[in-house]
């Protein structure tokens, strides 16, 4: 299985594409979190200028210590994750449309060696580009926020956590994808259209039938809940006594309308990555590779 | 685990591809120490056959196994058996020596593997050029020099002749026998004969998915008698006399010679003279394999020859 991990690795090192799409979530990343960070920025801003002593009174601070930033981030997270889970769909559908899975296959001792050993090193992808994520993330938001507006040393250890996750499952769910789909352009396209259209739709939809606690058991809703509802745990830690009216507003600004816990929306996403995946084992071992 | 004998053993194999037999009930061993050629015109279902003994196409029917085994039991198959496949592919961005380390490390054998296997094949020189940039010849020595990473035990071939120059299929031709004559098996497909005729001993002749002839290649050579050509002044004497010492095996052709087999043409000679009639051509058949091979896998997708020509009007 080591031989295997090691060539699995060897096949991503050895051509460019882990920093040609690492280098679009960088600058998606740095975007994101410079903008959300001057959102954020104006709209503390705002707040500190009007008259708004009530809201600052009913959060218990004022708002220049609104850590607002957290929102930004959790969306900055969001969105820059589709690039490792387009990775991750390229590991098998790459190889199906490069042909190279006949000599993968010819050298190894089964097909569930071979998915296993590209699942490791997919996550280990999956690790560097959240850290990767999380650094430009955090450098745009600390160029636009004052301070006062960004999260603690646990708050950033925290989000870091949070955003390796996020990433890492995202590019196992792309390698499910990618192995149930076996077309590079169709598995990508399907993927964007679903994280960034359909579900998205679907969320409105869902919210508007008044089931919103649905959404946090999709795959974008429960991802999305994961850093969304730990920005919004950090937000809520220093904010005093929050009313839920105000709570719902809150986790729908940082994404995580209707999500569950952060560790919960995990698991219901490792769960979709893993059906994914599943579905992805069954259709390569039982394939013709012709 | 497999026995390590090197024998390829395939098994009323058959395939089904929706409603399409591709292979039918195909049985035949392949032994190592020889070169065994895997024959049969495109569409016969040899590629087929190769990828189902390779666990890449699963079959509908029988067995096909190397060294006793079905390929997912061999532990780790790339140390037994090294293919060179059609269609196998290549990421074109990758370096010939990099696409070597991949599946060096995937066998478990040390990178210095990859670069000898290069040298071996005549890539040194381009090791470190993108194999996008190699021409279809190239490709098929990267790909023999893949096949060869794991020092297998059993080589199988589909079609390596393709895009090889004639220096690369000299070539390709005594590296496969000297492979063999290590004691070990190796399996190579074609759809000509005359191009594997010379490297082959042994042949497997498939079509329409069937064996139609299996064993050496010399036994198929045999199994069409020489005959000698005989233009004499006189047919009936030469016949007669011929007949006469008991050679029964004459027979007319349309254009007024005789055809005898069973005896060489100084026979055929002496007998005329002997009878006292002249000999005006003579001449011994050649043994013609691919006639042979025509007529052993003819019939699918035969083409049929223009209709003539009907004139419609009736003003001419």
């Amino acid at each position: 299985m080591g031989n295997l991990v090691q060539a699995e690795l060897r096949k991503t090192t050895t051509t460019g594409l882990w920093w040609g799409l690492l280098i679009p979530t960088a600058v998606l990343a740095l975007g994101w979190g410079l903008a959300t960070g001057l959102l954020g920025q104006f709209f503390v801003d705002f707040a500190s200028s009007s008259d708004v002593d009530e809201v600052s009174d009913f959060l218990g601070v004022t708002p220049d210590q609104w850590k607002v930033s957290l929102f930004g981030m959790a969306r900055a997270i969001n969105i820059s994750t589709i690039f490792p889970m387009i990775f991750g769909a390229m590991a098998i559908s790459g190889e199906i449309n490069r042909r190279t899975i006949t000599t993968t296959f010819l050298t190894a001792p089964s097909r569930m060696h071979s998915m296993l050993a590209k699942m490791l090193v997919y996550v280990l992808w999956g690790a560097i580009y959240g850290l990767v994520i999380m650094l430009f993330v955090g450098l745009g938001v600390v160029f636009t926020s004052s301070a006062g507006q960004l999260p603690d040393a646990g708050g950033w250890a925290m989000l870091t956590l949070v955003c390796v996750m996020s990433s890492i499952l995202m590019t196992m769910f792309g390698v499910g994808v990618g192995a149930l789909i076996p077309n590079v352009a169709g598995t990508i396209v399907l993927l964007l259209l679903y994280f960034l259209v359909i579900e998205n739709v679907l969320h409105g939809v869902l919210a508007y039938l008044e089931v919103p606690s649905v959404i946090g058991f999709l795959p974008n809703g429960s991802i999305n809940g994961l850093t969304g509802s730990v920005a919004v745990d950090l937000f809520l830690s220093t904010a005093g006594v929050v009313p839920p009216e105000i709570e719902d507003v809150l986790r729908a600004i940082a994404g995580a309308a209707g999500a569950l816990d952060w560790w919960w929306s995990g698991l219901v996403f490792l769960g979709w990555a893993g059906v994914v995946f599943a579905g992805g084992w069954a259709v390569t071992q039982s394939k013709d590779i012709t | 685990m497999h026995d390590g004998s090197g024998l390829i053993a395939v098994q009323n194999l058959t395939k089904q591809f929706g409603s399409v037999t591709a292979v039918h009930n195909l049985s035949f061993t392949v032994s190592p120490g020889s070169v065994t050629g895997f024959l049969g015109p495109n569409g016969a279902g040899k590629t087929t056959t190769l990828r189902m003994l390779l666990g890449l196409v699963k079959p509908t029917g029988g067995t096909a196994t190397i060294n006793g085994r079905p390929f997912h039991q061999l532990g780790q198959p790339g140390r037994v058996v090294g293919a060179v496949l059609e269609a196998q592919g290549f990421h074109p961005a990758r370096s010939a020596r990099n696409h070597l380390r991949v599946y060096a490390s995937a066998i478990g054998v040390p990178d210095a593997q990859a670069d000898q296997v290069i040298g071996l094949v005549g890539l040194g020189s381009a090791a470190d050029r993108k194999v996008g940039g190699f021409s279809l010849g190239m490709k098929q020595r990267l790909a023999l020099a893949t096949a060869l990473l794991g020092d297998p035990q059993v080589l199988v071939l589909d079609e390596p002749a393709n895009g090889l120059d004639p220096e690369g299929i000299a070539w390709l031709r005594t590296f496969l026998q000297s492979y063999a004559r290590m004691g070990r098996t190796v399996l190579i497909s074609s759809h000509l004969l005359a191009e594997v005729e010379q490297t082959v001993d042994q042949v497997v002749i498939i079509s329409r998915g069937q064996t139609m002839f299996y064993g050496p290649l010399e036994q198929l050579r045999q199994s069409q008698q020489r005959r000698v050509l005989v233009q004499p002044s006189d047919i009936n004497a030469l016949a007669t006399a011929l007949r006469a010492e008991g050679v029964h095996a004459i027979e007319q052709l349309p254009d007024g010679r005789l055809a005898v087999s069973g005896v060489d043409s100084r026979h055929v000679a002496d007998s005329a003279l002997k009878a006292g009639v002249s000999i005006y051509g003579i001449q011994e058949e050649q043994v013609d394999l691919e006639r042979l091979f025509f007529q052993l896998t003819s019939g699918q997708y035969a083409g049929h020859a223009p209709a003539p020509f009907k004139q419609q009007g009736g003003w001419a």
